[in-house]
């Protein structure tokens, strides 16, 4: 049986957390929370609104590297859940390759975006195509300057790292990079994510 | 008896998204709001932390205001009580009100979310850092002394991420 998106997609958005009598979501692994979008999206504006010119990019690269981090060890987490023991990991044929289809598939059911592989080059190359996704909630009319799905960025070049990092789990971070090339908040009709080998320095 | 919180969870399959009580709501863990935090806290120059509060209490005085409105919830004590509830249930911690005026509103935090999730992730804070929910605080200050957003100033006091026993803070009116 291979990866079923749709019957993932079903069945793990059906899972529902809230905190415990300490106010606290132990899960995966983590510590999880359940904020409002606009929440996310109204730091990561401010936060770009109010550098100057010459500091955008670096910014841009903090709010990537905090989803980089939160993918790659959530990620984890989550390829490493009962959760996901029961519900994927009897979907998967080809390892690692149906671990990243298994992933983007569960990266949909938690609202993260509605994301899938188009294309994926084994230890190369990953391409994801992205249908609906809240940090394009930025824009209401017309078309962002640039693209701004930091946190998409940062976890699809984090699931690369984990299924095809130069080294395991959790010495394999930074082998990947991920740029944005489309974006529904640039009036594209879905965003773009590819992700390459990171340059050697 | 105190009011309980109502959830209202709903997934679309169109858009995958996930709404609570209307609202469009997502997953994430302690390394991403440990990271934004400690962004804004490094963004000096440009008021980081005084950007995450803000972002914050915006969110969170809509959240709250949509709710105390749907539910005609005018009492103080009910009011208190849903967003001690709200905090409680989204993940962010146990946070409790002990003062509730016109010009000082105390709370504090024996469980927290963004202390716990620093405290693993970076060690002992040297100062308080839970940002998010000082902007909460300001939020549900605001809302229940009938005034609008950016009333209130927030202070913590104490801080779970700096070893103590528990977080404290202070909002006070501008």
């Amino acid at each position: 049986m291979a990866i079923n998106r749709q019957i993932i997609i079903e069945q793990m958005s059906k899972i529902h957390v809230r905190g415990n009598h300490e106010g606290i979501i132990p899960a995966f692994n983590v510590f999880i929370q359940q904020l409002p979008t606009d929440f996310w999206n109204g730091f990561a504006r401010r936060i770009i609104n109010n550098v100057s010119e010459d500091l955008i990019e670096v910014a841009e690269a903090l709010l990537v590297n905090a989803a980089h981090e939160c993918g790659y060890h959530t990620g984890y987490g989550i390829i490493n859940s009962p959760e996901w023991k029961t519900i994927i990991t009897p979907m998967i044929e080809q390892v690692p390759r149906d671990t990243l289809y298994g992933a983007f598939a569960l990266v949909t059911a938690w609202g993260w975006a509605n994301t899938e592989i188009v294309e994926l080059v084994p230890q190369e190359k990953m391409v994801i195509h992205a249908y609906n996704y809240y940090e394009s909630d930025v824009i209401r009319y017309g078309k962002a300057q640039g693209p701004c799905a930091y946190m998409i960025q940062g976890i699809c070049a984090a699931f690369m790292d984990l299924v095809y990092g130069s080294q395991p789990y959790p010495n394999g971070m930074g082998t990947f990079v991920c740029q944005q090339t489309k974006g529904i908040e640039i009036g594209d009709e879905y965003g773009e994510f590819v992700v390459t080998r990171a340059l050697k320095i | 008896m105190a009011v309980s919180f109502e959830v209202n969870y709903r997934f679309d399959p169109q858009t995958c998204r996930h709404y609570l009580n209307d609202f469009s709501t997502v997953l994430h863990c302690h390394h991403f709001i440990t990271l934004y935090t400690q962004l804004a806290d490094d963004a000096t120059h440009f008021e980081g932390e005084r950007m995450l509060k803000e972002a914050a209490e915006d969110t969170f005085y809509e959240v709250l205001q949509d709710y105390y409105q749907k539910h005609q919830l005018t009492q103080l004590s009910d009011q208190i009580s849903i967003a001690e509830q709200y905090w409680q249930m989204v993940g962010m911690g146990k946070l409790q009100f002990m003062e509730i005026g016109k010009y000082t509103v105390c709370a504090e935090m024996l469980h927290s979310h963004v202390d716990q999730g620093w405290l693993i992730k970076w060690g002992l804070a040297t100062k308080p850092i839970n940002f998010i929910t000082e902007g909460f605080i300001a939020a549900v200050a605001a809302l229940v002394n009938a005034r609008p957003p950016k009333s209130y100033g927030v202070k913590a006091l104490k801080a779970l991420a700096q070893g103590e026993n528990k977080s404290l803070f202070r909002a006070t009116l501008k």
